[in-house]
């Protein structure tokens, strides 16, 4: 038993040492077993020292381009795997025998109906930020919100080019006021543009004074901002799109609204390659 | 698309976004996991690299393997170093000259923490190979002793005895009064 006790001692100041506290301090909570403790912290101490050292930040940032490259990549494919999984079953197969003429004609017209799929790429000469805007936010221990896509709409053309983010689920509790959280980068043609949509496939909130998940709504499924600006080939572009949450009077129901005033695009100079 | 199918997709891309998310904090300690069995920094900055990589190609399997995301990193990290090792055809112990000694003192003091170093990367030599890891994991990796015990599929209370098994005896070849 008395054993046991000290590995489970022993256990916590190793954790403890790793996150940062002192040696002294564990010992000090500990005085019937510092003796004991003392020279195996100590080794602890001396191996870690002997092996340390700080990976270099150019590698490091090197392998977390190639990182995030690869995710975008997967994140392009991952609805054209799926849709190959679904149609190499039998019953998809029948269906698909019976709608084939209608699906020629869709073919026809899709790329007319269908936006563009941006790539994202680390180099891109446009960001798409989130952040929150607190009106109701206090009340929630979490708000997960996941956001499936993502659509750009021209000035003038209207057309519609969409991407779909990288980080796909934000909490917005951790976004508040000049918080943000980019959740994609990439290359958008350069232009005049007019609207943002967010189309919003999941909401999850938890409430911080009961722990209770609750009900936060968004009727239409998407999020709109009517806002002009530009986007060029040689600067960045970085557009932060404000969410907000805002209590139905005391219904214990919660609406998710755009924050149009807190919104906007930004621009700076692209980083030396 | 079915339900089944769907829900596929959202768990991985939650598992995506926890990968991702993941990078900032396990990238150097993943690094100097490696390098504690490979003994060359450059190596090991790039192994950890290609365990994000890899991660990312398989996070399917991720979610049969029960055990905590960064948990599994390592696992990820000690299967690509194990082939590393068996390219090289030899495992290497960390060169004493690569070691990073803190600060230039005078010639005397840094043959004292040459020897200093020698002593400790000896006496890890003389752990078994489970303690090694063990010791690995909980020193470099900073993982819990119940995220070990996930990876090495042992109970929490075996690994803290390993470890204090492994700790005293670093101690006893280490030997020295401070």
């Amino acid at each position: 038993m008395m054993a046991e006790d000290f590995d489970r001692i022993l256990d916590e100041c190793i954790d403890r040492i790793n996150r940062g506290d002192n040696l002294v301090d564990c010992l000090s909570d500990y005085p019937a077993y510092s003796e004991k403790l003392k020279p195996l912290l100590q080794s602890m101490h001396d191996v870690q020292k002997t092996y340390t050292f700080t990976p270099s930040a150019d590698t490091k940032r090197a392998t977390r381009q190639k990182f995030h490259a690869a995710l975008g990549k997967r994140r392009q494919m991952t609805p054209v795997l799926s849709f190959f999984k679904v149609i190499s079953r039998p019953a998809v197969w029948a269906t698909v025998a019976v709608l084939v003429l209608a699906i020629v004609g869709t073919l026809v017209i899709r790329p007319l109906l269908n936006p563009p799929t941006l790539i994202p790429s680390p180099e891109g000469n446009f960001a798409f930020l989130i952040s929150d805007e607190p009106n109701d936010i206090g009340d929630f221990e979490s708000l997960n919100v996941t956001i499936s896509r993502v659509e750009l709409q021209a000035a003038g053309s209207g057309k519609r080019l969409e991407f779909t983010p990288e980080i796909k689920t934000v909490d917005l509790t951790q976004l508040q006021g000049e918080q943000s959280q980019e959740i994609w980068r990439g290359n958008v043609p350069a232009g005049q543009y007019s609207h943002v949509y967010i189309y919003v496939s999941e909401v999850k909130g938890r409430l911080e004074l009961t722990g209770q998940t609750v009900d936060v709504k968004l009727p239409s499924g998407k999020l709109h901002i009517s806002m002009p600006f530009e986007v060029t080939a040689d600067t960045v572009t970085s557009f932060t799109f404000d969410i907000t949450v805002v209590a139905k009077g005391n219904t214990g129901e919660y609406n998710l609204k755009p924050q149009i005033g807190e919104s906007g695009a930004q621009q700076e100079q692209k980083p030396l390659e | 698309m079915n339900i089944g199918n769907r829900e596929n997709i959202s768990t991985i891309n939650e598992y995506e976004t926890q990968l991702s998310g993941l990078y900032e904090e396990y990238y150097d300690k993943i690094a100097r996991y490696v390098y504690v069995h490979i003994g060359n920094k450059e190596e090991a900055e790039d192994i950890a690299g290609e365990v994000f990589l890899k991660a990312l190609k398989s996070l399917k399997s991720y979610r049969e393997q029960g055990v905590p995301m960064q948990g599994w990193l390592f696992r990820i990290a000690h299967n690509l170093t194990v082939d590393y090792l068996r390219k090289m055809g030899k495992r290497r112990t960390v060169p004493i000259d690569s070691v990073a000694l803190p600060g230039n003192d005078n010639p005397a003091d840094t043959a004292e923490k040459n020897i200093e170093f020698e002593r400790v990367i000896e006496a890890m030599k003389q752990l078994t190979t489970e303690q090694r890891e063990v010791i690995n994991l909980r020193f470099f990796g900073e993982l819990t002793s119940k995220e070990v015990s996930s990876i090495l599929g042992k109970s929490d209370g075996a690994v803290r005895e390993m470890q204090r098994a492994a700790i005293e005896k670093l101690r006893g070849i280490m030997g020295v009064e401070r």
